[in-house]
């Protein structure tokens, strides 16, 4: 907090040379940068530059600083995050312009700039449209504020249950940062711990918020190791937390932290429907945003025999490019070599008696300027309970079997998006009522399909508020120093 | 034979030649006369004998680490048979964390206690009379004995808190972090209670629980008011946090630490002088405590500004632990002119030693 830095990257020569980022924490009290730092560095292991390594005690104060700042009100929130959408998606910060950001994401994090982007558009969505989700998550009996006129007659008002929500993020695609802003929105003080693989959109969205007008201490960026993290997870009242199954068997049983771990999504193609019809929305599912995101679908399911929807979705994905991230058709992800050979590796040992259809030798592509493109792969599996159909790789890694009404729902457990391709209302009717699938598509929608306003995960509000019951006889009058209105 | 220079260092007598030093303390802890019974009997299966073969500080690299077998050693059998009249008047027996299994005993002689507790006495010379506050392990770690050495000094009271070490670590071991967390919250409730109804001016106490005290704005005005030095010794203080004591919660306060083990018998002292890195720097009191910092894998020493594992070493008449690898790892880095060894910064822990994970927690 007393180290005086300018804020992080501004170095006019960051963009060509790369090699002076500085991923500053962005404290109550302004950036600050720890003399203890982790480097950053491109794919093809280039130095990038660094990013600070807050210890615990500058956690533990800057939390502490957060819950002593004022709730800035509704109406200032929602116009600051109309601003922020305005300079995350344009504004020069930290030294880099749009296209400066991402060049430097995808150089440095192997995600496809068209990815980046494509996470861009999205979380500037979500900013522009927390006053609608908020009125969609709202429960109908509850009012916003206490001052609203239906109190008078008795009615639930909306409340927050906390004060400080964490975020624990990943970097395999900056869309991960499109759900927390409506904790922000709801009025919470927001702390996000970057992923040190890449830190960058994270820092434009926090900067690009305190730009808009939340103050330093509302919404804050705290880089640090996994053993600081923790703290930050532990001590604040709710967290978001983003990992895979070791981070849902870790934090799954505490209440207060919402684990964003595998999705599983799955498509479901009955017999009454063509999938040859489908054959592009299926492998668009399976592809899209590089395969990273957990709404990416990693099984399908067919009624009958799934070779042939197999063998055609391998020809399909078989004829995405291997390109450099910064190539602008580029949509599969790239590693480093290392990293690439042991996804390979691991996709080897799971896929066990799978019969691959596509990336059975190797899915490792090695790039000349550096790093390896991970190849997609098809597997075809025997039964609709095989274990491989819940093995979800960072990648377009899908793995296909056959069902028959006989297996039900069972195969179709835990699974983030299912997009179910059936006329059958009666299959629907289970599929909306088991309590793992969390969200269901039907027809012609890919399981990676979002929109602002229609939850990902639930809403963040049923987490995050709370209603309590309100009468009230008549308006309080305000003492001579007016009590801050609240939201 | 005289074994003068083997005398603790008086204000008006000519500093010892370290290695005349060490040869005389090598006759002193193998001759018949005036050693303990532990290295006399352990001498016979020693491959060299140490009144000959060792002459350098590199000669006692020869040496096994014995301090193992401190674990189950009568105590009786470490006092050098040499040492007689005000020289044998033990402080007490204390023994080391437990942090890497069984506690080792070692006997501390009172002579030496005070010579250790005066080591980084320059700090505390403008403080004048004060009370003592410590929040740390007292029972069976010098820790304790230290801190009511340090108040009588100031012709202060000491209060006390304890911690008790091993418990936490049992704790952290298990996996119960929820009742290590009331553990040291019931301790640091106690510490405020003395401090909001007493006048401390020096509080000696470990990083974590400094940063424990510093989450309760009511202690931080109250040390800022009332303690003039802090003493921090028993865990590992990065830069990061150093500074942030140092600037933000207490400035103008002395923050120093002492750095050293049980099985050394006393402690490193913090150097005055800032590095430009914000690291803490230790100096041991040579030759009386020698430190060197040795690559794990290959035991040789590592050179000045790298980093490696801390073997220590306490060379006085009364006791002699050569050779000691220690659980911390450290940086190397230059001793003052003529000394033995070298001196340490950036201490921090290792993450397995042998076949025990270390744990750091509160201590």
């Amino acid at each position: 907090m007393s180290t005086p830095v300018q804020a992080a990257v501004a170095d006019q020569n960051a963009e060509q040379t790369g090699a002076d980022v500085q991923i500053d924490a962005l404290g109550p009290d302004g950036p600050y940068r720890s003399r203890r730092r982790a480097p950053l560095s491109a794919l093809s292991g280039a130095p990038v530059g660094e990013i600070s390594q807050v210890p615990a005690l500058y956690v533990r104060r800057t939390l502490a600083a957060m819950r002593a700042a004022p709730v800035l009100p509704i109406a200032a929130r929602l116009d600051a995050l109309d601003r922020a959408a305005e300079l995350f998606a344009t504004a020069t910060i930290g030294g880099f312009d749009l296209d400066g950001y991402l060049q430097l994401v995808s150089t440095a994090s192997g995600v496809p700039r068209a990815v980046v982007s494509v996470g861009v558009e999205w979380i500037t969505d979500v900013l522009r449209s927390q006053r609608h989700t908020m009125a969609l998550a709202r429960p109908n009996g509850a009012v916003d504020a206490w001052r609203d006129e239906r109190t008078v007659a008795g009615s639930a008002v909306w409340t927050r249950r906390g004060d400080l929500f964490a975020v624990h993020a990943a970097g395999n695609t900056p869309a991960v940062h499109g759900l927390w802003p409506e904790a922000l929105a709801l009025g919470y003080k927001v702390v996000v711990r970057p992923s040190s693989r890449e830190p960058y959109t994270a820092f434009r969205l926090v900067e690009a918020l305190r730009q808009a007008g939340f103050p330093p201490a509302t919404v804050t960026l705290l880089p640090t190791d996994h053993d600081v993290a923790d703290i930050l997870i532990h001590e604040s009242d709710f967290a978001i937390v983003y990992g895979g199954q070791d981070v849902v068997d870790k934090y799954g049983a505490v209440p207060t932290v919402l684990t964003q771990g595998p999705g599983r999504s799955k498509i479901l193609v009955t017999a009454d429907v063509d999938w040859r019809e489908k054959i592009d929305i299926i492998a668009d599912s399976v592809s899209h945003l590089g395969g990273t995101a957990c709404t990416c679908t990693t099984a399908v399911l067919v009624e009958g025999d799934p070779e042939p929807l197999a063998a055609a979705l391998a020809e399909r994905l078989g004829r995405v490019p291997s390109l450099s991230p910064e190539h602008p058709d580029a949509i599969l992800t790239v590693q480093p070599v290392a990293a690439a050979r042991a996804v390979d590796s691991y996709l080897h040992q799971v896929a066990g008696d799978a019969r691959a259809l596509l990336g059975g030798d190797s899915i490792v592509d090695e790039l000349p300027g550096g790093g390896a493109v991970l190849r997609p792969a098809v597997h075809l599996v025997d039964a609709a309970r095989a274990p491989q159909l819940g093995v979800e790789l960072p990648f377009p890694c899908v793995w296909v079997g056959p069902w028959s009404p006989a297996d039900g729902v069972a195969p179709l457990r835990d699974t983030l998006v299912l997009t179910a391709m059936t006329t059958r209302a009666d299959l629907i009717d289970a599929l909306l009522d088991e309590p793992s699938i969390t969200n269901l598509y039907l027809g012609d929608h890919p399981t990676t399909w979002l929109r602002p306003g229609v939850p990902h995960d639930g809403y963040l509000a049923e987490h995050l508020m709370r209603t309590k019951g309100m009468i009230r006889s008549d308006v309080p009058r305000s003492t001579s120093e007016p009590v801050p209105p609240t939201d | 034979m005289s074994f003068d220079l083997l005398d603790l260092p008086e204000p008006d007598r000519p500093p010892v030649d370290p290695e005349e030093y060490l040869r005389a303390l090598m006759r002193w802890h193998f001759s018949v006369e005036t050693g303990s019974p532990f290295w006399l009997r352990r001498a016979q299966s020693l491959d060299f004998d140490p009144i000959h073969d060792v002459r350098t500080f590199g000669d006692l690299r020869r040496f096994p680490n014995v301090v193992d077998e401190f674990r189950a050693v009568p105590v009786e059998d470490l006092v050098p048979r040499g040492l007689t009249g005000a020289d044998r008047v033990i402080a007490g027996v204390y023994e080391s964390g437990g942090t890497t299994g069984l506690p080792k005993r070692f006997v501390m002689f009172d002579r030496w206690m005070e010579f250790a507790l005066g080591w980084d006495e320059s700090h505390y010379a403008a403080l004048g009379t004060a009370n003592v506050l410590l929040v740390g392990p007292s029972g069976p770690h010098m820790f304790g004995e230290f801190a009511r050495r340090r108040a009588r000094r100031h012709d202060g009271m000491l209060f006390a808190v304890d911690l008790d070490p091993r418990w936490i670590k049992k704790l952290l071991e298990r996996g119960d972090a929820a009742e290590s967390e009331r553990y040291v919250e019931h301790v640091v409730d106690q510490a405020a209670h003395i401090l909001s109804t007493q006048t401390v001016g020096i509080l000696i106490t470990t990083p974590p629980l400094l940063e424990r005290l510093t989450r309760r704005n009511d202690l931080v005005e109250t040390i800022r008011k009332d303690v003039r030095y802090l003493c921090w010794s028993g865990a590992h203080l990065d830069a990061d946090t150093r500074e942030i004591f140092q600037t933000e919660i207490f400035p103008g306060i002395p923050l120093k630490g002492l750095y050293g083990s049980t099985t050394i018998l006393g402690m490193s002292r913090e150097r005055d002088v800032e590095r430009a890195d914000g690291l803490a720097a230790f100096d041991p009191p040579s030759p009386y405590i020698v430190f060197r910092v040795v690559d794990p894998e290959t035991g040789e020493d590592v050179a000045f500004g790298e980093r490696g594992q801390v073997v220590m070493n306490h060379l006085t008449k009364y006791a002699l632990i050569p050779n000691n690898l220690e659980r911390d790892h450290a940086m190397s880095i230059e001793p003052p002119a003529g000394w033995f060894g070298c001196s340490v910064a950036d201490v921090g822990p290792v993450a397995t030693f042998g076949d025990t994970t270390v744990i750091e927690g509160v201590y």
